[in-house]
C-alpha cells in the first residue's frame, strides 16, 4: 500500500519528463517532420500492449490449471490494460501513416496483427462485460485469451504472404541517438503507468470478488 | 455392457453416429444452413454481380463469406441438443474421454459445413457466371481446410459459449477474428486457383498455412479440452 503512491509520483514525473524529450529533447525528423513524435509514444504502447496480452495469456493458462479467481482477476486487469495501450496503438498509428504513407490504413502485416490481436481481446473484454459473471463465463474467457494470444503468429504469417510486396518497417535501425534517448524513457514511463493501471485494475477485480462473497455470506446470515 | 471399457475410437464413433444420425433424421441444423445458405447466395449476388472479369475476382471472397457465415450457424447449434435435457452433463459425467467427444463434435460441424459448401459453391458460380468447373478440386480442398480450421477454433468456443448470455451475438464476434488466417488464406488461395492473384509460390504456400492452423488448433483444442470443462 505505501508503495503504490510512491510510484504514482514517480510515474507521473517520468511521463511529464517523456512528453518533454519527446517534444523539445528529440530532433524533427527530415522527411515526416513532426509527425515523427507520434512514434514515441506508438511504439512503446505496442509493446506494454502485446505485453499485457501475454500477461493475459499467462494468468488464463493458470486460471484453467488452477481454477483459482485471483488469476482470473488476474488476467481480466492484464488484458483491459492491454487494450488501453492498443486503443493508443491504434489510433496514433493512423494519424503517423497519413503523414508518413499518405493513407490512414495499410494492410501492412504488423498494422494488420495488431488490429486483429486488438479484435481478439476486445471480445475477451465484452464477453467478461456483458457476458454474465459465472464461473463458466470465466473459462470461456481464459480458453478464449488461451486460443487468441497464439493465433497471431497465424495472423501475422498470413497478413505477410498476402500482403507480401511491402517492406517491413524498419523501426529499431535509423534512430539517431537522441531518438533514442526519448524512446527509451518513454517506454520507461508508460511501463511504469502499464504497472500501476495493473495493479489498480487487480485490485479492483480481488474487491468485487470479496465484495459478492460478504454480500452472499449476508444474504445466508438473514436467512432469505 | 462387456467388462472392458470401451476405446476411444470406438467413443468417437459412437458419438459422431448418435449426431449425424440424429441431424440425418431430424435435418434441422442442415436444413437452416442450407436454407441460410441459398439466402446468403442471393445477397451476395446482389452485392457483387458485375462484369465477367470482376466476377471472377470476387467470387473468391463470396464463397468465403457464405462459409463463415452458415459455419458461424451450424457451430452455434452444436451444443443446443446436447443442453435439452441436460444430456451435456451426461456426456462430460461419462468415463468418456472428453477429448473424443469434442472431436466427434468437430467432426459433425465440419461435416455439416463442408455439405452447405457443397450446396453455395455451385449456385453461386451459377449465379456469377464463373466457370469453376475446371478448377472444382483444389477450390472444394480450400474450402474443406477452411471448414475444418472454422470447425477446431468454432467447436470448443461454442461449447464454452452455452455458459455465456448473448451466446449468439458473442459467438461470431469471438470467432470471426480467431479464423482471420484461414480466411485470407482461403480467399487468396482460391482466387491462386482462379488465376486472378498471383502468388510467388502459388497456391501450395496458403494450403500448408491452412494445415499448419487446423493441426495447431485441433491438436490444442483436444489438449485443452480436459482443462475447459469440468462440472
Amino acid at each position: 500500500m505505501k508503495l503504490f503512491p510512491v510510484m504514482a509520483v514517480v510515474g507521473a514525473a517520468a511521463v511529464a519528463a517523456a512528453h518533454y524529450l519527446t517534444f523539445i529533447v528529440a530532433p524533427m525528423e527530415r522527411t515526416m517532420g513532426a509527425a515523427q513524435r507520434i512514434f514515441y509514444f506508438h511504439v512503446p504502447s505496442a509493446w506494454l500492449c502485446y505485453l499485457g496480452f501475454i500477461l493475459g495469456f499467462v494468468g488464463s493458462i493458470v486460471y484453467l490449471y488452477n481454477r483459482k479467481a485471483k488469476a482470473d482477476a488476474f488476467a481480466l486487469a492484464a488484458v483491459e490494460v492491454g487494450l488501453c495501450f492498443g486503443l493508443i496503438v491504434l489510433l496514433t498509428g493512423p494519424l503517423w501513416a497519413r503523414a508518413a504513407w499518405g493513407v490512414w490504413w495499410k494492410w501492412e502485416p504488423r498494422l494488420t496483427s495488431m488490429a486483429l490481436l486488438f479484435l481478439i481481446f476486445a471480445a475477451y473484454w465484452v464477453l467478461r462485460s456483458f457476458g454474465g459473471r459465472g464461473e463458466g463465463v470465466r473459462r470461456f474467457a481464459a480458453v478464449l485469451a488461451v486460443f487468441g494470444a497464439p493465433n497471431i503468429l497465424f495472423v501475422h504469417v498470413a497478413v505477410k504472404k498476402w500482403r507480401g510486396d511491402h517492406p517491413d518497417m524498419v523501426v529499431s535501425n535509423g534512430l539517431t541517438s537522441d531518438m533514442r534517448l526519448a524512446l527509451y524513457p518513454s517506454l520507461l514511463a508508460l511501463l511504469i503507468v502499464f504497472f500501476l493501471l495493473l495493479h489498480l485494475r487487480y485490485r479492483a477485480h480481488r474487491d468485487a470478488l470479496t465484495v459478492q462473497a460478504i454480500r452472499r455470506r449476508l444474504a445466508r446470515l438473514r436467512g432469505i | 455392457m462387456s467388462g472392458a471399457a470401451p476405446g476411444y475410437v470406438a467413443i468417437l464413433s459412437a458419438v459422431l453416429v448418435k449426431d449425424l444420425r440424429a441431424e440425418l433424421r431430424s435435418k434441422e441444423t442442415l436444413a437452416t444452413m442450407g436454407l441460410f445458405g441459398l439466402v446468403m447466395t442471393f445477397i451476395l449476388a446482389f452485392g457483387f454481380t458485375a462484369d465477367p472479369a470482376t466476377n471472377r475476382r470476387v467470387i473468391p471472397g463470396a464463397l468465403w463469406i457464405a462459409l463463415l457465415f452458415a459455419g458461424t450457424l451450424g457451430v452455434g447449434r452444436t451444443f443446443a441438443r446436447e443442453a435439452k435435457d441436460d444430456a451435456f452433463s451426461a456426456l462430460i459425467l461419462s468415463p468418456a474421454p472428453r477429448s473424443a467427444v469434442l472431436l466427434a463434435k468437430m467432426i459433425v460441424n465440419f461435416c455439416l459445413s463442408l455439405s452447405v459448401m457443397v450446396l453455395v459453391t455451385p449456385l453461386l458460380a451459377i449465379m456469377l457466371r464463373v466457370d469453376l468447373l475446371p478448377s472444382l478440386g483444389p477450390i472444394m480442398l480450400m474450402l474443406a481446410l477452411g471448414a475444418g480450421g472454422f470447425a477446431v477454433v468454432g467447436t470448443p468456443l461454442a461449447v464454452m459459449a452455452v455458459n455465456a448470455r448473448f451466446a449468439e451475438v458473442l459467438l461470431p464476434m469471438v470467432v470471426f477474428p480467431m479464423v482471420s488466417p484461414v480466411l485470407i488464406g482461403g480467399v487468396k488461395g482460391t482466387s491462386v486457383i482462379l488465376g486472378t492473384t498471383f502468388g510467388d509460390d502459388g497456391v501450395g504456400g496458403w494450403i500448408q498455412l491452412m494445415l499448419a492452423f487446423d493441426v495447431a488448433f485441433g491438436v490444442g483444442g483436444l489438449f485443452l479440452f480436459e482443462r475447459m470443462v469440468t462440472e
